[in-house]
C-alpha cells in the first residue's frame, strides 16, 4: 500500500452544500489538513457559507465565524485579540474568503489586516467570480470569460478587463508569508498551509479553486483543470517568505493553453487569436516570476519590520 | 385554484418548468403564479419549484403545502426526498419514468402518471446522459393529464421564454403529452399510511450554536452516476481518497479505497484522477 502523502484526519466532514466536483470544497478539505484542528475560521458570504451550513449542522470540525464580506480581515484582527486575551497562544485564526470577498469587497480590511500585522492567515479560495449568487463577473475573473453580467453577444465577447493581480496587492504589503496553491497538487497545498501556521505575522494564501458550474466544464474535470491553469503557466505555484521568491512547481517548458481553455464553457467564444494571446501573456508572467525568484535569491533578508502590532 | 409542486434536481430545470407552465396558462388567458423555493440550488441538490393557476387572480403569496398535482423530474427523488407530502387526497403524481403508473408508489387515493421523460428529451437532444433536461417534456405530460394549460399554449410559452433549442423543445412537449400514461388511484395500504417515504429529519439542537456534523446529511441522494471500483486493478494509490471533495472515499485497514455511499454525489472525479483507470460511473440506479 502506497504511503500516505497527506495527514490522514479529517477536519472537514461530508455531507456539505458544495455542488458535485467543487473545487473550493477540495481546497477547504486539504487546507485544514495543514491547519489542524486548533484553528478558528472566519467565514464571510461566499459558496462555503452555504456549504457549511445547512442549520443545525456544520460541515467544519473547527469553530467558524460567519462574518459579513467586507470585514474578513477586520474579523481575523478581533478573533486574534481574543485569543491572546485567553491565552490561547497555540491556536491559529484564519479567513477564508472568495475573491469576492478578498479581492473586491473584502480588500480594505484585507489591507488593514496585512499593514496592521495581524498575526492571521487570510485564504482568498479563488473561483474567478460571484458563483454562490449565480455567476457574476469579479475582480478575479479572467479577461474574456462570459459571466451573466459580462454576456458574449455581438460585440460583447465576456469580461472586458484583465484579472486583478492580487498576489500583487498583497505582496506590496509585504506578508511574512504568501503563497499560490492549488487543490490539484495537494501535497504542495497541504505543505504551504503547515508553513502558514508555522509563520507569524501576515500571511496569505492565494488558492485556485475550478468551478464546474461557474466556468462551465464537467463536474470531473475539476483536477484536470486545475492541473493544466499550473502547468500552462495561468497559475504558477510559488510562495513569497520575508520577500524571497520560490516557484514549487517548477517548469522547463509551459503547455500551451489551448487545452485549459478549450475545456471550460465560459471561453467557448474564443478565437485561436485570443488563446494565443492568453499564451503569451501566460510566457510573459511565468518569466516575471522566474525573474523575480532569481532576484530575490541573491538578496538577503529584508529590512527588519515588526511582527505583530 | 390548482396548486402544482415541482420536485427536480439543480440543473434539471424545475424552476424553468414552473415559469413556463405560468407563462403557458397566462397565454391561455388564465391567472397564474409561479416561484422557487430558496434553498441550495446546486446542481444535482433537490430542488423544488411551486405553480398556481386560477381563472382569477391569486391572493396567496406562501408556499404550497396541500398541492393538487406534485411533479417529479427525477425518479430516484422518490426514494430520497418526500415528494408525497401533503399531496390531496384525490390529488396526481406525475413522475419522469419508465415504469407504467400502477408501479409507482403514491399516497393513498392519489391518482399516478408516469411519462418516460429522460428516453424523450434525450432523443431531442436535450441534456446529457447524466443530466437531462426533461422540464419541456413533463410539462407536455402535464398538460394532458391535467388540462391545466393547452399544449398550444405551452409551445408558444416555449417558444418565447426556452434560452436553447426551443424547436426540440416543443417537439419534446408534444411527445410528452402524447405518451404519458395515467393509472389507477392507489389503492390504500393495509395501515392506511402513505407510502411515499419521508425524508430523514435532523433533531434540531438547543442552543444557537450548529454542532451536528454534516455528515448527517445524505448527499448521495444527489448523484445520477457512482464509481464503481475494480479492486482487482487497484494499486491502493490513494489518487482517489486524495482528491475527493466530498470526502466520500475511506481507505481500509490494507489501503484499498472503499465508496461512502451516503455522501458520494458522483462527480467522477476519482475515476477520472486514478492512474490504472480501476474506477467506473456508471448509472446511479444500476450502481451500488
Amino acid at each position: 500500500m502506497a504511503k500516505l502523502t497527506l495527514p490522514a484526519e479529517e477536519w472537514m466532514y461530508r455531507g456539505h452544500a458544495a455542488c458535485p466536483g467543487c473545487g473550493p470544497a477540495l481546497a477547504m478539505r486539504l487546507l485544514l489538513k495543514g491547519l489542524g484542528p486548533r484553528t478558528i475560521l472566519a467565514i464571510p458570504a461566499c459558496c462555503w457559507t452555504v456549504i457549511a451550513t445547512p442549520f443545525p449542522t456544520t460541515a467544519l470540525a473547527v469553530a467558524v465565524l460567519d462574518n459579513p464580506i467586507e470585514s474578513t480581515g477586520a474579523s481575523l484582527a478581533g478573533l486574534r485579540a481574543a485569543a491572546d486575551a485567553l491565552g490561547l497562544a497555540d491556536v491559529t485564526v484564519a479567513g477564508f474568503a472568495g475573491d469576492g470577498g478578498t479581492a473586491d469587497i473584502g480588500l480594505q480590511a484585507l489591507s488593514g489586516m496585512l499593514e496592521r500585522r495581524t498575526d492571521a492567515i487570510f485564504v482568498m479560495y479563488d473561483n474567478e467570480g460571484y458563483m454562490n449568487t449565480g455567476v457574476q463577473r469579479s475582480g478575479a475573473t479572467p479577461q474574456g470569460a462570459w459571466t451573466t453580467t459580462t454576456p458574449v453577444a455581438g460585440t460583447r465577447r465576456g469580461k472586458r478587463e484583465p484579472k486583478k493581480e492580487i498576489m500583487e496587492v498583497v505582496l506590496a504589503h509585504h506578508p511574512s508569508y504568501a503563497a499560490t496553491a492549488n487543490p490539484a497538487f495537494p501535497e504542495d497545498l497541504v505543505r504551504k498551509a503547515e508553513r502558514a501556521r508555522a509563520a507569524r505575522g501576515p500571511r496569505f494564501l492565494h488558492i485556485l479553486a475550478p468551478c464546474p458550474p461557474g466556468w462551465r466544464f464537467s463536474s470531473e474535470e475539476t483536477i484536470a483543470l486545475g492541473r493544466l491553469a499550473t502547468e500552462t503557466g495561468l497559475f504558477p505555484l510559488y510562495e513569497v517568505e520575508d520577500g524571497v521568491y520560490r516557484i514549487t512547481r517548477p517548469y522547463g517548458t509551459l503547455k500551451p493553453v489551448d487545452e485549459y481553455v478549450r475545456a471550460q464553457g465560459r471561453f467557448r467564444h474564443w478565437t485561436d487569436a485570443e488563446i494565443r494571446e492568453l499564451g503569451a501573456q501566460a510566457r510573459a508572467g511565468w518569466e516575471r516570476l522566474c525573474r523575480r525568484e532569481r532576484e530575490t535569491a541573491a538578496v538577503a533578508r529584508p529590512p527588519p519590520i515588526p511582527l505583530t502590532a | 385554484m390548482i396548486e402544482i409542486r415541482f420536485h427536480g434536481r439543480g440543473g434539471q430545470g424545475a424552476v424553468l418548468a414552473s415559469e413556463l407552465l405560468a407563462q403557458a396558462a397566462f397565454l391561455d388567458g388564465r391567472s397564474p403564479q409561479s416561484f422557487p423555493f430558496f434553498g441550495v440550488e446546486r446542481r444535482g441538490a433537490p430542488v423544488t419549484a411551486y405553480a398556481r393557476v386560477d381563472d382569477r387572480p391569486i391572493g396567496v403569496r406562501t408556499s404550497i403545502v396541500t398541492p393538487d398535482v406534485v411533479v417529479v423530474l427525477e425518479p430516484g427523488l422518490l426514494r430520497t426526498t418526500s415528494v408525497g407530502d401533503g399531496l390531496r387526497t384525490g390529488g396526481l403524481l406525475l413522475v419522469n419514468s419508465p415504469l407504467p403508473p400502477a408501479r409507482l408508489e403514491a399516497p393513498d387515493g392519489v391518482r399516478r402518471a408516469s411519462v418516460d421523460a429522460t428516453a424523450i428529451a434525450l432523443a431531442h437532444g436535450l441534456g446529457s446522459r447524466t443530466m437531462p433536461i426533461v422540464n419541456t417534456t413533463i410539462l407536455g405530460a402535464l398538460a394532458r393529464v391535467t388540462g391545466v394549460v393547452s399544449l398550444e399554449a405551452l409551445g408558444r410559452a416555449i417558444d418565447r421564454y426556452v434560452p436553447a433549442a426551443p424547436a426540440e423543445n416543443r417537439a419534446a412537449a408534444t411527445d410528452g403529452f402524447a405518451s404519458v400514461r395515467l393509472g389507477d388511484p392507489a389503492a390504500p395500504s393495509a395501515n392506511g399510511a402513505a407510502r411515499i417515504p419521508f425524508a430523514v429529519t435532523v433533531p434540531i439542537p438547543e442552543g444557537p450554536l450548529a454542532r451536528l456534523p454534516s455528515s448527517s446529511i445524505r448527499t448521495g441522494s444527489w448523484r445520477t452516476l457512482v464509481p464503481e471500483i475494480d479492486e482487482r486493478r487497484c494499486t491502493r494509490c490513494n489518487f482517489c481518497w486524495k482528491y475527493c471533495p466530498d470526502d466520500a472515499i475511506e481507505l481500509d485497514g490494507r489501503g484499498y479505497p472503499v465508496l461512502v455511499l451516503d455522501a458520494c454525489k458522483g462527480c467522477g472525479i476519482c475515476a477520472e484522477v486514478c492512474p490504472p483507470h480501476t474506477i467506473a460511473m456508471v448509472a446511479a440506479s444500476e450502481g451500488p
